[in-house]
């Protein structure tokens, strides 16, 4: 069987910073100038106050797990030569949720809370992902 | 202003649900909204307007029921001033009735066709090709693609928390799928109508742990269909019209991961709205058709619209109140588990059967004397939180 390509971030030009930062190895977030709000995914504005003065800010790149799951059958195509794998939401210390995968421990060892930070997976040039290993 | 008690459902229309190569998906359609019109009593030149959901096994065929193919399928040029798609997924149902109420209301429409056909289960290639269809379909391709999430994932995800949170146990969340079972067996317009133990559940494959196969929904053919007007032209064609009485909803995300909380969703702020709107509460409900696709999702609808305490719905379950004859006829056409996951048909099949349950016309599975119907849905990776209040009739 033939392994499908793993699907790229399909990107939007105002999210350029973060798999930039990402490419460097940095966990950056957006930050509302005006309402002080913390903005997990990019936005074009912010979704708390309505402003349009958002910067970006590097994270520290901890948090913990809010849930996860091990796939271990039925994966998408690309994904059946990783099983068992883990995904997972994070909250970061600055209050926002992404998904993401726990990697460098056994599955086994997953559990809701588990507090986690931030590694690196290059998946090509151009896309590095954020996942995440146990603090 | 309110839509209570202004507009009714007059008929209703379904084709059986599971695999069937032969049946084209027009034919499901067809023959749904043929049942749908017959049952109304109206005569079809009635229909001013049509509302077909969407259909996402085949885009062509989609394209062609929003630009009206129904519409000449079954001869309404002549009629039908509009027809218009209305599409939220597996929250569907609840969409079109509102806005079919709405609209009714208005005077926009008199007579509207809701119906909804799909071939999800031998209108694509492979069963791998349907869950890479739902590892896109309404997950974010930047945010949550890339890292290999899809649908017995999410749901994964969500029960893994509610376990968490609320204690249920894997007994508790394989019960759900045992109850759906037992109305099944009742639906001849179920996919799946042999019993089912808790056994057999738990001793299924692992998808996404604590996820197994027969905790997953089984993609399906179908196809069912309703007639809605206004509550006075209701009068005139059935002495047992149902009541739209209250509808309540809320959209807490779009991107799974950014959802507050995945224990809760919205069904509690929806179903507040819900029954003020009617004028009762969950006391007052004598069905409650909850939209499963996962059990997980079956156990939040269930207790946060209100019908027991947050983490009790799995022992309820457990110990077969949910069941035929029980205290709380949960899900009675045996639910996307059951019956099979027509894509926004699952939910259209569950707001059919809880009009066919006050219509009186649900047979083997009838819940006697049945006045209100509470009726949940859900769309894409459960963006929405839907509580629909149905009745026979209509309370001060």
């Amino acid at each position: 069987m033939t392994v499908k390509e793993k699907p790229v971030p399909q990107t939007n030009p105002w999210s350029e910073p973060f798999w930039k930062a990402a490419r460097e190895e940095k966990l950056i977030i957006q930050k509302c100038d005006d309402c002080g709000y913390n903005i997990f995914y990019p936005r074009l504005i912010c979704p708390s106050c309505f402003s349009r003065n958002i910067d970006w800010i590097e994270t520290s790149g901890r948090g913990t797990v809010y849930t996860f799951t091990v796939v271990e059958n039925n994966a998408p195509s690309a994904f059946l030569e990783d099983m068992p794998f883990v995904v997972a939401i994070i909250r970061l210390d600055e209050g926002v949720q992404m998904l993401s995968n726990i990697v460098d421990c056994d599955p086994e060892e997953v559990f809701c809370e588990m507090p986690v930070k931030v590694t690196f997976k290059k998946l090509n040039e151009e896309f590095t992902l954020p996942v995440f290993k146990p603090q | 202003m309110s839509l209570k008690g202004k507009a009714a459902i007059i008929g209703i229309g379904e084709v059986p649900s599971g695999k069937y190569p032969d049946r084209a998906c027009i034919v499901s359609a067809v023959e749904s909204a043929f049942m749908a019109i017959k049952d109304s009593g109206i005569k079809p030149e009635n229909l001013d307007m049509i509302i077909p959901t969407g259909t996402v096994y085949n885009a062509q065929y989609n394209s062609e029921m929003l630009t009206g193919r129904m519409v000449e399928e079954l001869g309404l040029t002549g009629s039908v001033k509009s027809n218009v798609q209305v599409f939220s997924g597996g929250s569907s149902s609840s969409t079109m009735l509102k806005i079919a109420a709405g609209l009714i209301e208005t005077g926009s429409a008199e007579f509207i066709l809701c119906l909804h056909s799909e071939k999800l289960a031998t209108g694509i290639s492979s069963s791998q090709q349907g869950i890479d269809l739902f590892s896109t379909a309404g997950v974010s391709n930047e945010w949550e693609v890339p890292f290999g999430q899809h649908y017995s994932g999410v749901a994964a995800l969500a029960t893994q928390r509610y376990k968490y949170e609320t204690g249920t146990t894997d007994e508790q969340l394989a019960a759900v799928c045992v109850s759906n079972r037992k109305w099944a067996e009742l639906n001849p317009n179920a996919m799946f109508r042999k019993p089912m133990t808790i056994e057999e559940v738990l001793s299924s494959k692992m998808l996404s742990r604590p996820v197994r196969a027969k905790q997953s929904n089984m993609l399906a053919d179908g196809g069912s269909a309703f007639v809605v007007t206004s509550a006075e032209n209701a009068k005139k064609y059935t002495d047992k019209p149902v009541y739209l009485l209250g509808s309540g909803s809320r959209v807490t995300h779009f991107v799974y991961s950014q959802e507050p909380d995945l224990t809760r969703f919205g069904y509690a702020e929806a179903a507040k709205d819900a029954f003020d709107e009617a004028g009762l509460g969950p006391l007052d409900i004598d069905v409650m058709e909850i939209y499963d696709s996962y059990p997980i999702y079956q156990l939040i609808g269930f207790e946060q619209t209100g019908f027991c305490k947050r983490g009790e719905a799995g022992q309820l379950f457990l110990e077969g109140k949910t069941w035929p004859g029980s205290k709380y006829p949960v899900t009675t056409n045996g639910g996307m588990l059951s019956q099979g996951h027509t894509g926004a048909g699952g939910g259209v099949a569950m707001l059919v059967e809880g009009i066919r349950q006050l219509m009186g016309k649900a047979d083997q599975r009838q819940v006697e004397g049945a006045r209100f119907a509470a009726c949940t849905s859900t769309g894409g990776t459960y963006f929405d939180s839907f509580v629909t209040i149905l009745g026979t009739e209509i309370p001060n």
